[in-house]
Parts: structure tokens; sequence; C-alpha cells
């Protein structure tokens, strides 16, 4: 009988003191997953809302985020140049205008997204048809916009822009052409999307070619990298930022505070998951210490009996890591969604994102934890003085 | 005849924070095959401490202990481990099974660990179980065994590989007087099969069953007699 299998029939014919280890580190173990997933589920989610919009560089005015700062002027010419580098596949201006619709009694904000109509939409259409071809009065709109309004395709809506200083442009009429799902809508943004020219008419800038910032596509060959070092090259007066530079200076800032509470919880969980078995151990070593001594004492090596402790702590801390994974992947649903449900928050962003690396992690840490929670019990073993514990425990 | 364990001059202090303990005294002894050896005397007077350096759990702070003609003190913690796990058998007072394994699963433990090919384990352990008379109780654990069967399934484990010697530690010590006198019984027959045993206690029934007796006092043996 191996050290093994001791160990195992010491976890299996002791059910009750096992369920009780195992469904410990399964509670901290979940705990643990979460706070692995969230540690960068944000930053995972964003990168993948990123890539969804189908460009990896965005060129804006200044260093502040889009739609943050002053807007490009002379767009147009801004988006052939770049256009013409090689390194470049497809550029898209994007101009985001406020507007607003009669609702009842009462008047609703909306969101206008100006794109070219020719090029490939940073939405996904779900119903109806996209705006390409059906000239500057198509829109596609949001879900939430279409089932709060009662809208579907072939609708009409009448918008009016928000212009601040230059409040007073007439109203547009619009036509629905689709629904569309827009990759960093929250969940009760009311968005639009349609002609670029229709984002400068809301306020009646016909004339004006400015763009809040451009999309740009980067050939599979050459890379974002590529791409956006040959835009500097080309206009040293913009500012241009790769998906990868994102998704960097939003870990460093705004995901940061989720990194750091998720490393003080892990760390926190993963230390009570260690005391729970250095406890369960301890305590079970000290209830057994005749046993033990006995063990010694017919001619186990210490060896031996000391790895039969560290294997039945793997034991206890194998099963509670694993039934800690779907217990914890149930955990993060539930808590993503109270986490989504915030205001402001994007619909697709998650907080909580799976990733194997989180799972090798988990794996790794509850190793650790297993072999320093049997670290103190296998000491009291290893230096179990047999002749004296056999007389205590005669007389006790 | 060659001795298989034997003790020179030796001596067992432990110390305390009171002032060192002297439990054993300069006490020579010779235990060879075919021994049945009581030990005897007031508690404290050092009994279960010879038990104990003579089953190489703990060794003399002075004098010398050979078995088979090794110096115990001369060997590696693994080498002391070896030799109990082949040459020497325990039996204890509180018997000491692993709660977890069954009568028999406790019998197998030493002959896995001195690696039995597994059939032949299975083989030796029926055959231990059905000498104790408990054949029919191998696939019991510990706490649904009475104090006498635990017992006994205590000696089979102490058997398991075939020692030459076999010690026991007060080992009616928690049992009423019939099954203290079935466990007896037991070690007759075990000493009659050839195994060398040193039984410590303070039954005189039990004593007066060995054929050599120890008595102890202060750790000092003051008088041996042949019965």
């Amino acid at each position: 009988m191996r050290a093994l299998r001791l160990a195992w029939l010491t976890v299996v014919r002791q059910p009750a003191r096992s369920c009780l280890g195992i469904l410990g580190v399964a509670a901290v173990g979940a705990l643990l997953f979460d706070m692995l997933l969230l540690s960068r589920g944000l930053i995972l989610s964003f990168r993948d809302l990123l890539d969804r919009a189908g460009f990896d560089v965005r060129v804006v005015a200044s260093d502040t985020l889009p739609f943050n700062g002053p807007r490009l002027e002379d767009a147009t010419a801004l988006a052939r140049l770049i256009a013409s580098l090689p390194e470049v596949e497809a550029v898209q201006q994007v101009r985001v205008a406020d507007a607003e619709t009669a609702s009842g009694d009462f008047r609703r904000r909306i969101e206008f997204v100006g794109a070219d109509p020719q090029a490939r939409p940073m939405w996904t259409i779900v119903a109806g048809q996209d705006i390409a071809g059906r000239g500057e009065a198509a829109l596609v709109i949001n879900r939430h916009l279409a089932e709060t309004l009662r809208l579907s395709p072939g609708s009409s809506m009448s918008l009016t822009g928000r212009c601040g200083e230059a409040q007073g442009a007439p109203p547009l009429a619009f036509t629905v052409a689709g629904i569309a799902e827009f990759p960093f809508d929250t969940a009760t943004a009311d968005t639009v999307a349609g002609a670029l020219s229709a984002a400068g008419r809301l306020c009646g800038r016909t004339t004006e070619d400015t763009a809040d910032l451009l999309v740009v596509r980067s050939r599979p060959d050459a890379g974002a990298d590529a791409a956006a070092a040959a835009i500097r090259r080309a206009r040293r007066d913009v500012h241009v930022v790769t998906s990868d530079d994102l998704v960097q200076q939003f870990n460093r800032t705004q995901f940061s505070y989720f990194r750091q509470i998720s490393v003080v919880l892990a760390t926190v969980t993963l230390f009570f998951g260690f005391l729970l078995i250095a406890v369960l151990l301890t305590v079970s070593v000290n209830q057994h210490l005749g046993e033990i001594a006995t063990l010694r004492a017919i001619g186990l090596t210490r060896r031996r009996v000391v790895s039969g402790i560290v294997w039945e702590s793997a034991m206890l801390v194998g099963a509670g890591g694993i039934l800690a994974l779907p217990l914890g992947t149930a955990l993060s649903v539930w808590l993503d969604r109270i986490l989504r449900s915030m205001p402001g928050v994007p619909t697709d962003l998650h907080f909580f994102v799976f990733e194997p690396r989180a799972l090798v992690i988990h794996a790794l840490l509850l190793a650790m934890a297993a072999i320093a929670a049997a670290a103190y019990p296998v000491r009291i073993v290893a230096a179990l003085p047999i002749a004296a514990t056999l007389r205590r425990e005669a007389v006790s | 005849m060659t001795p298989i364990v034997e003790a020179r001059s030796i001596s067992r202090v432990f110390p305390m924070p009171a002032g060192p303990v002297t439990a054993l005294r300069d006490v020579s002894l010779s235990i060879a095959a075919g021994d049945y050896l009581g030990v005897v005397g007031p508690s404290g007077c050092g009994k279960s401490t010879l038990l104990h350096v003579l089953g190489c759990v703990d060794v003399p702070t002075s004098g010398m202990l050979l078995f088979h003609d090794r110096d115990v003190g001369s060997l590696a913690d693994t080498e002391r481990s070896r030799l109990r796990l082949r040459e020497i058998g325990f039996v204890f007072q509180r018997f000491f099974l692993l709660p977890m394994l069954t009568a028999a699963e406790n019998v197998e433990l030493p002959q896995a660990e001195a690696g039995a090919p597994r059939a032949e384990r299975r083989r030796r352990t029926m055959e231990l179980l059905e000498y104790v008379g408990l054949a029919a109780r191998a696939d019991h654990r510990p706490s649904e065994l009475s104090g006498g069967e635990m017992q006994r399934v205590a000696i089979a484990r102490a058997l398991a590989n075939r020692p030459r010697l076999l010690l026991a530690d007060e080992p009616t010590g928690e049992l009423d007087q019939g099954t203290g006198e079935q466990i007896a019984t037991l070690l007759d027959r075990l000493h009659a099969d050839g195994t060398a045993v040193v039984v410590v206690t303070h039954d005189p029934a039990i004593a007066g069953r060995a054929r050599r007796l120890l008595r102890m006092r202060d750790g000092r043996i003051v008088d041996e007699a042949p019965r």
C-alpha cells in the first residue's frame, strides 16, 4: 500500500472530514478563480470589443480619448492620405453627434454615429439592412431604441441636432434601414448610425470637414504598429494609437482598480484556503499521533509517512480546486451580471472573462497552498519522536 | 545460540525541564531465537523504555545495542526503519490500528511497505487473520471490532513480515481478563511457533507464561529468573 493509496483511503473513509475540507477549498477556490478572471477580464473583453469593430489603429486630434478632445480638421484629406499608405488597408471617418427625437411628450437624447456608408461598418446588423447604398437619409438603430420607440426596418424617424451654440437646426427625416448592435453600447444607450455627412447636417454644418476620429485597418502583412508608425511619419500633428496602446492605457488607468482589488482578494482567499487545509491537516495529525508513531514503529520510513500527509493535502486541495471551477464559473456569471448592470457600462463589456491562463494560475496557486498547508503538519510528523509519542499516547 | 538482539550496558536519560530523568541504567540483556521474556516492575521503572530501545524506536544515551551483531546506533533512520519493518513486530496496549483501514488492510500495510507482491500480501494477510481467529472480520474497520479483536489484528499486523522478535507493551492492559487470556494464549502460540517474544506487563498471569522473567526497578534489572 503506497503512500498515495493510504492517503486516498484516509480521504474517502473519513467522508465528513474530507467533504468539509473539500467544500471549504472549493469555496475559497471559487473566489480565487473569480479573482483571476476579474484581474484580466476587463482588458480581455475591452480588447475583444476593439477587435470586433474591425480596426486596429485609431487617429485622433490629441492624446485624449476619442470623443473627448478636439476634432480632426480636414478629415477627408487626412483619410485619403492615410489610405494611400502601403501599410493601410482601409480608413473610416467617424463623427459623433448629439441628437434628439420626439418621444411622446419628451425629447429623447440619441447618439448619432456618422461614418462612410461604403466602408465596412463598425456595427453588426441584426435585422434589416445596413445604410450602404441607401442615401443620406438611411439609419441603423440599436435594439434598445428600436424596442423603446417600437421602430423596425422601414420606419421613419426624425432627429434634431443638439448643437450647443448652433441650436435651432431643423429636424432631419430618416428611414430606419436596419437594427444593429454597437460594440460599446450600454444597456440604456440610444444609438443610431448614418452617413458621415448626415452627422454634419444635424447641426447645419454641411461644409464642415471634421471627424472625431479615423479608424484604420492595417494590412495583415504590415500589422498595426507599422501602420501607426507610417501614419505618424506622414502626419506628425495627429495622435495615433493602436488597439494595443489603448488596451495598455486602460490597463494602467481605468481598469487598474479592478486588477488591484482582484490581487488583494485573491491573496486573502488563498490565505484562507491555506489556513483551512493547514488547520484540517494539523488537527488530523494531532488526533492520530499514536497511529503515526505506530506506523514509524512498524517500519514505515519518515519519508513515507510524510508523503502520505502531502498526498492527503494534495487530494483535498485538488478535489476542492476542481469543484471550485464550476462553482467559480457560476459565481462569475452572477457577479458579471451585477457589475454590468452598473450605469455607463457597455453591454458587451465583461468583467469576468475566462482564459486558459487563469486555469493554469489557479492550479499553480492552489498547489502552492496545498504544499504550504502541509508544511506544518509535515514538520510535526517528520520530527515526531516515536518512543516518546507512544509513551505519551499510552499514558493519555 | 546467537542472540537476535543484545543490549550492552545501555542507559537512557531523558532531559526534562526539572532535571534529567534516567529511565534505564546500565542494562545488559540478550534475547535469542525462541526466547519468551516477561518484563515486570512498578510503573516508571523503565520497562517500556527498555522495550522501545530493544525495538529500535529509541536510542540509548550510552551503551550499545546490537541487532544480529550490527550496532543499531550506527544505523541511519531509514536503516532502522527497515530493521523494524523486517525483523521486529510491535504490539501496543492501545492497539494503534489505523482507523480508516480495515483489519486486512492494517495487516497488509507493513507487507506493502516491505514490497511484497499483492497476491502474496493477500494470501499472507488471510493466513494471519485466520491464525488470530479473525478471518471473518477481515473487512471490518477497527471501530467495528472489540478490544480483544483489535489487539488480535494488531498482533497479526506485527507478524506480517515474519519478524524474529515480537515486542508487546502491556498487550492486555486495555482488555478484560477473559480477552486478556485469549491474547496471552496467542502469544504462547507465537512463541511455540518460533518467534522470540518480549512482553512488558503488569499482569501476573501473562508474566507467568514467560520462560524468563525480568524484574526492573529504577531503570535497572534487579532480578532475572528462568522459569
